[in-house]
């Protein structure tokens, strides 16, 4: 056998042999990732509205009874109204509400959008009141670590706490990250609407606002109805 | 006493896995001594769990590249070596990565690109080339073993104590005491940035090759 066959046959089996072992290793542990993703998403809503402490050691059991009392999804159409299951169409906008003892404390919006690199997913949970952020949990993306990464962090997420997603007069304004921080770059009557940026990160932090913007945009009928306190949402 | 005590080590000392071990923990350390495999050392030290982690990760790749690699030494035609090594090595490394996704998800997501990263660390592909291809299995495998335990050692020694100077805790438990917070201790936030890692890194060169004169 010539070698240059010799090498082909050896490539070949070599790969046939890796891909076996891989897709074995891939499908027999998929329901575990799966779990683990779906947990850690509960994880990351119940983080946002703050029913969690991020560094708490709670089970994945724990986690699922947690969210099953305290968390509810919901669609809402492009008005505001809740659309129940049967009814629901491609434009209505999922939500999910935190209640405790059948009060709506938050509610809590699913953040998809641009990074750098890759989409970045998160949950941002507003207050009852409809302008006041609670929390804000990032549980993927494919930022660079150490920099653009540094989103998923708790001193990133912890930035947003208080923050209104209007301005002085109650009009909606959004919020965004600011290009350092927020003392120092932001003048003080638009502070309430800025985060603290990262530094490196300049474009994730460009990306991310975008994104929040356009996405809290597109919320604004729910964010108006929580405002007005229309009995509307109230289960 | 202290003969009876000593014979058994004397045989065990003279053993080659003996003295493959004692090399890579000590006069060939991978990352004090040779310097390599730095990259991820800086990266994943922040908290010792990472780092117990990610010496498993790599001890498991190196030890399993190293015995397939060596295995397969006969017949891996010379002109593709090192790409058969590398499929090798990556094979190992995407199996580590879903095994850690499958059953330890948090730890997973920390070390997010990190475990990704062990297909380039020069130890495994120095380990597989240089010991593995000339080398039979079992020696290849200890070899394997022992360098992974050479770069873990290094790897869990800084992350302890960046863990402790850094946020004071050990595997995330607090261990400073609260009255030393009160009387004024703050925890070294340069210990959490990669400067911390390099200087402790530093360090930790410095120890070893201040000892190795000394001998």
């Amino acid at each position: 056998m010539s070698n240059a066959a010799r090498t082909f046959i050896f490539a070949g089996l070599l790969c046939l042999v890796c891909s076996l072992l891989l897709t074995a290793a891939a499908t027999g542990l998929k329901s575990f990732q799966e779990r683990n993703v779906e947990v850690d998403r509960q994880k990351n809503i119940l983080r946002a509205v703050g029913a969690v402490d991020p560094e708490s050691r709670a089970t994945p059991e724990e986690i699922e009874s947690i969210y099953e009392k305290k968390i509810r999804r919901i669609w809402v159409d492009s008005a505001g109204r809740i659309v129940s299951e049967a009814e629901r169409s491609k434009s209505d906008l999922p939500l999910y509400v935190y209640q405790e003892a059948d009060r709506i404390l938050a509610y809590v919006v699913p953040i998809n959008t641009r990074g750098l690199w890759g989409p970045i997913h998160g949950y941002l949970a507003i207050e009852d009141d409809g302008s006041t952020i609670r929390g804000f949990a990032v549980y993927q993306h494919q930022e660079t670590p150490g920099l653009g990464g540094e989103i998923e962090k708790r001193w990133f997420q912890e930035n947003f706490k208080g923050k209104k997603i209007v301005n002085q007069n109650g009009k909606f304004v959004s919020v965004a990250v600011a290009k350092g921080e927020v003392k120092e770059v932001v003048p003080p009557e638009k502070r309430r609407n800025y985060v603290d940026g990262i530094s490196g990160a300049t474009m994730t932090g460009k990306f991310l606002s975008e994104g929040l913007a356009d996405i809290l945009a597109e919320y604004e009928p729910v964010s108006v109805c929580f405002r007005k306190n229309s009995p509307e949402l109230t289960p | 006493m202290a003969t009876a005590i000593a014979r058994p080590w004397a045989k065990v000392k003279k053993s080659g896995s003996y003295k493959a071990v004692a090399a890579a923990l000590w006069r060939e350390n991978p990352i004090s001594k040779l310097i390599l495999g730095i990259c991820s050392a800086l990266a994943v030290t922040v908290q010792l769990k990472t780092a117990i982690v990610m010496f498993l990760a790599l001890t498991f790749v190196v030890g399993f590249s190293n015995l397939s690699v060596s295995l397969m030494r006969r017949v891996i035609p010379r002109n593709i070596r090192i790409i058969a090594e590398v499929a090798v090595i990556a094979t190992l490394v995407i199996l580590a990565d879903e095994f850690l996704k499958a059953f330890m998800y948090d730890v997973s997501k920390q070390l997010s690109v990190f475990v990704g990263l062990i297909i380039t660390n020069c130890i495994v592909m120095g380990r597989a080339e240089t010991y593995a291809m000339a080398n039979p299995p079992w020696p290849s495998f200890v070899d394997g073993l022992a360098n992974g335990i050479g770069y873990g050692s290094v790897l869990v020694g800084v992350a302890f104590f960046r863990e402790l100077l850094g946020s004071g805790k050990l595997l995330g438990f607090p261990v400073v005491p609260q009255f030393l917070y009160e009387w004024g201790y703050t925890d070294n936030g340069l210990m959490l940035l990669a400067p911390g890692a390099f200087i402790m890194i530093g360090l930790f060169v410095w120890l070893e090759h201040a000892l190795l004169k000394e001998k």
